[in-house]
């Protein structure tokens, strides 16, 4: 058990695979679904082969011979003492297991990122031929489901692992192993989808319509393959994440005690349980279709694409507020940090959480008002859309009532606030506009959504996401984030998010649709603008990938909470112990009460001669860990 | 409460505050601002209608677009006073906490009430542009058009006049047409993009949408749902031509035919 690690997963995976390769294609080739039916088989295969070889199955398989983990075995798991190596283990430690979560999502969001570059330079002009349609097509959808992934784990893999446990005040999650192996099983699966590229991409789109899904090359079944296995992992997650807050917060933190960003985690997750075994169904199904025959989604076969199309979205559309609801939450946590107020109105950014979630899981047919599934529901369907952007305006409102007659402190996390007010104002509007029924019909499958959708998971969500990074880097890495090429990048990003998109809009409204490798002429214009702004916010990520890996190695040390917020995390010393607190904290109220107390000067980064030795965070409440502080 | 000034201490009238009078000018101007570029650009990029249904979705577009102004300039607005009027300079922390407020039921409540009727308004220009578009496209004396997609052309056949078939759409101008859409393969979606209609074409399924075109001209029919290789080249012209003109384009495709 010692020994394993991620090399050994990838041998354990390939060591199934390729014998179940060349096992399966010996007797499989001649079958009319040979083809489908031997990459399917390959790719459980590994994906099987490659959890033994990280030793997910370590524990159950102790069970059934009558072991169970001794205290040492547990601390080995916990990653103790094993420095770097412990982020390439089954590590249970959440902190390490947030820490793989970001690396994940930036390794992801580079592959989706460069692919958003090839796709823009395809379309710089209407007749570039950069790429081959089969290549653009291929290449679309793999950016779409590598950026959704991407997106969906970007604030609740990194922050709701590393941060949320310290903030309810626990010593880890509920079920650590099943924390490591949600993102062991996200892990086994990004080789799956990668192998797309190779086996004829996801010429679909992200959303892998059926029935063109039913002829697509087999880089669907990794499509098809990656689902199933997220879905499985992201259960395992929402499982474990919803548990831990519901039973592991600190004594004395009551529901109207919890931080907001608890809320939103839980929500996120919360909206991910319901959502993606719909999905997951979704792609059984197309995996009946494509391997056996099955007629599921083909209409001469008594199917209906509108089957699939309704499992979609019934995932679909929760899932983009599975990505934006953390996203909002911690940008509402740390406005109240960087204005030093409390939350304006606690109770408000609850229920818009809330109201959001529930009213998520009632709109999903607005994706299919031009489908002609339903045209008698779209009155209804327009409904619940529209009433979404009311607990949206509520979210609005926590955020510009914390912002009101605040102190306000423009470090890096708190412009990311402000970068998604922008954007996300625009996003919301957007939507508006989609979601009247004629309007729709006029702008449905243009770029023109396409667009919307940015402005919202990325200008709202990714913002957010880059936000919550600057904010807790410091504690996740022990060191200050390099604050002027984050500002560097913050600009680029932005500016070249804003022109690239606004461009888009233009084009789409002028009537070109989405997913086409050319377009007319007159169009040239602002596709070109979209290009342009494009590349810079390529240039943009670079300069913030940059600064995260160096200011990982090199930054200045930070003070345990440089930013003098309230919440439980910044109570915990660097670097964090292996339990984070040798005393349970225990809560006495919340975590937003700015200027209800005597003030007390925020200790500034701090360099390494300047650092004094780390108090320990476990006062006996918060309340006296503030006032012990020098 | 030492760094702090007392909310209590306020003597003055909220409005009368120098800080809500100028966020109120500056929420004025963006306003202003945003709704004239409401009022002209979104609709001129859309280009010009080629049908009462694009003419409405054009004037809806206009409409939300300037409702939304003030929305958008309340956000900005706040946004931009804060950066300037409440900022702490500097690298160094701010020197002291703002004001403690922790919500306002009545600013809340404003906020609700506001957004529930913007939210209503938008919800019922809505539903009512659905009725008229709907009685306009189920006029008694429609022209049925069969629109059939598949990878990648479309077919139009006129059932009513000898089931005539072309590959370019010809309709009779100010004439209501319901056209019954379908695919022989996979997903596709026609969308008449001058006119502001589309429907999917589904294998199996026949959808319908109507449209009274009422401009002469050659317009452009698209696909809007990916639907293989070469969507991006699946596009036709739909021609809107004088009764007389449609008449003898009718007769001169069954000549052929026969």
């Amino acid at each position: 058990m010692r020994r394993l690690n991620v090399v050994t997963a990838v041998a354990g995976g390939l060591g199934l695979a390729l014998p179940g390769w060349a096992i399966a294609r010996h007797f499989l080739e001649e079958n009319d679904f040979g083809p489908d039916q031997v990459t399917v088989i390959t790719m459980v295969c590994w994906a099987i082969g490659f959890m033994t070889g990280i030793g997910a199955f370590n524990g159950p398989i102790g069970w059934l011979r009558g072991h169970d983990l001794t205290p040492e075995d547990e601390l080995f798991l916990a990653g103790k003492d094993q420095g770097i190596r412990r982020y390439f283990r089954f590590t249970t430690d959440h902190k390490v297991v947030g820490i793989q979560y970001l690396a994940l999502t930036m390794v992801l969001f580079g592959v989706g990122g460069t692919m958003a570059m090839l796709i823009r330079t395809n379309l710089i002009s209407p007749n570039s031929n950069f790429l081959s349609p089969q290549e653009y097509n291929a290449i679309v959808g793999l950016h779409g489901l590598i950026m959704i992934i991407a997106t969906i784990i970007m604030v609740t893999g990194p922050f709701g692992n590393f941060i949320m446990p310290m903030m309810i005040g626990a010593r880890d999650m509920a079920f650590p192993r099943l924390n490591a192996l949600s993102l062991w099983l996200i892990v086994a699966a990004v080789p799956v989808l990668l192998s797309a590229t190779f086996l004829g991409g996801i010429p679909t789109g992200w959303v892998g319509y059926a029935p063109l899904a039913d002829q697509a090359p087999p880089g669907m079944d990794a499509y098809m393959m990656t689902i199933i296995i997220f879905a499985i992992s992201s259960a395992v997650a929402g499982a474990n994440i919803t548990t831990t807050v519901l039973t592991m917060r600190a004594r004395g933190m009551t529901w109207n005690r919890t931080p907001i960003f608890v809320y939103g985690v839980v929500a996120s997750v919360g909206l991910a349980i319901p959502a993606f075994p719909m999905f997951m169904a979704s792609q059984v199904m197309l995996g009946l279709d494509r391997t056996m025959g099955g007629r599921f989604y083909v209409a001469s076969g008594g199917g209906s694409p509108w089957l699939y199309a309704n499992l979609f979205w019934l995932m679909g559309h929760p899932e983009v507020y599975v990505i934006l609801i953390p996203a909002m939450a911690a940008l509402m946590e740390l406005t109240a940090v960087f204005s030093r107020k409390p939350l304006f109105s606690f109770n408000t950014a609850v229920l818009g959480i809330v109201g959001i979630s529930v009213l998520s899981v009632m709109v999903w047919a607005h994706h299919m008002y031009a489908s002609g599934w339903a045209p008698n529901l779209n009155g209804a369907f327009m409904l619940t859309t529209e009433m979404i952007s009311i607990p949206t305006g509520m979210l609005f409102l926590v955020i510009l009532g914390t912002i009101w007659r605040g102190r306000i402190w423009t470090r890096l996390p708190m412009m990311a606030t402000y970068a998604m007010l922008w954007n996300f104002i625009i996003g919301g509007i957007t939507g508006l506009y989609l979601s009247d029924v004629p309007l729709d019909y006029a702008l449905h499958g243009s770029m023109f959504v396409t667009a919307h959708f940015h402005y919202t998971l990325m200008g709202a969500g990714l913002t957010g996401a880059i936000g919550a990074l600057a904010f807790w880097f410091p504690k996740m890495t022990g060191r200050m984030l390099n604050e002027r090429f984050g500002f560097i990048s913050f600009w680029l990003v932005q500016i070249g998010f804003n022109v690239t998109f606004i461009g888009m809009f233009a084009v789409g409204l002028a009537g070109q649709p989405r997913r086409v490798f050319t377009y007319n002429n007159l169009l040239a214009t602002g596709n070109f603008v979209s290009t342009i702004g494009a590349y810079a916010i390529g240039i943009g990520m670079l300069f913030l990938m940059y600064a995260v890996i160096s200011s990982w190695r090199h930054g200045s040390l930070a003070p345990s909470n440089p930013w003098g917020s309230k919440t439980l995390e910044w109570t915990v010393p660097n670097p964090i112990p292996l339990e984070n607190f040798t005393v349970l904290p225990v809560v006495t109220s919340d975590a937003y009460g700015y200027g209800e107390e005597p003030f007390e000067p925020i200790e500034g980064p701090t360099r390494r001669d300047e650092l004094e030795p780390a108090h320990v965070g476990s006062a006996a409440d918060e309340q006296s860990t503030e006032g012990a502080r020098p | 409460m030492t760094q702090t000034e007392p909310v209590t201490a306020q003597i003055r009238m909220w409005w009368q505050r120098v800080e809500i009078k100028r966020i109120v000018w500056i929420w004025l101007g963006i306003t202003v601002v945003l709704a004239i570029f409401a009022l002209i650009v979104p609709a001129r990029v859309m280009g010009s209608p080629a049908s009462p249904t694009m003419r409405a979705v054009e004037s809806t577009m206009t409409i939300f677009s300037v409702a939304a102004a003030p929305v958008m300039a309340l956000v900005l607005s706040v946004a931009v006073y804060s950066l300037t009027g409440w900022r702490s300079r500097g690298s160094e922390p701010p020197i002291g906490d703002g004001p403690p407020i922790r919500g306002s039921g009545r600013v809340t409540a404003t906020w609700m009430v506001v957004s529930s009727v913007l939210t209503m308004f938008v919800l019922i220009w809505g539903l009512g542009e659905m009725q008229s578009l709907s009685a306009e496209a189920s006029a008694p004396n429609a022209m049925v058009v069969n629109v059939t997609g598949q990878q990648w052309v479309w077919t139009f056949s006129y059932p009513q006049n000898g089931n005539v078939e072309s590959d370019q759409l010809y309709l009779p101008v100010n004439r209501p047409v319901v056209f019954h859409v379908t695919s022989k393969d996979v997903i596709h979606s026609f969308w008449v993009v001058e006119m502001g209609i589309k429907v999917d074409a589904n294998p199996g399924e026949v959808t319908k949408t109507g449209v009274v075109p009422d401009t002469l001209g050659t317009f452009v029919v698209r696909c809007a749902e990916l639907c293989g290789l070469l969507h991006a080249h699946m596009e036709t012209q739909a021609h809107v031509v004088s009764s007389t003109d449609f008449a003898a384009w009718i007769t001169a495709q069954e000549s052929r035919a026969s």
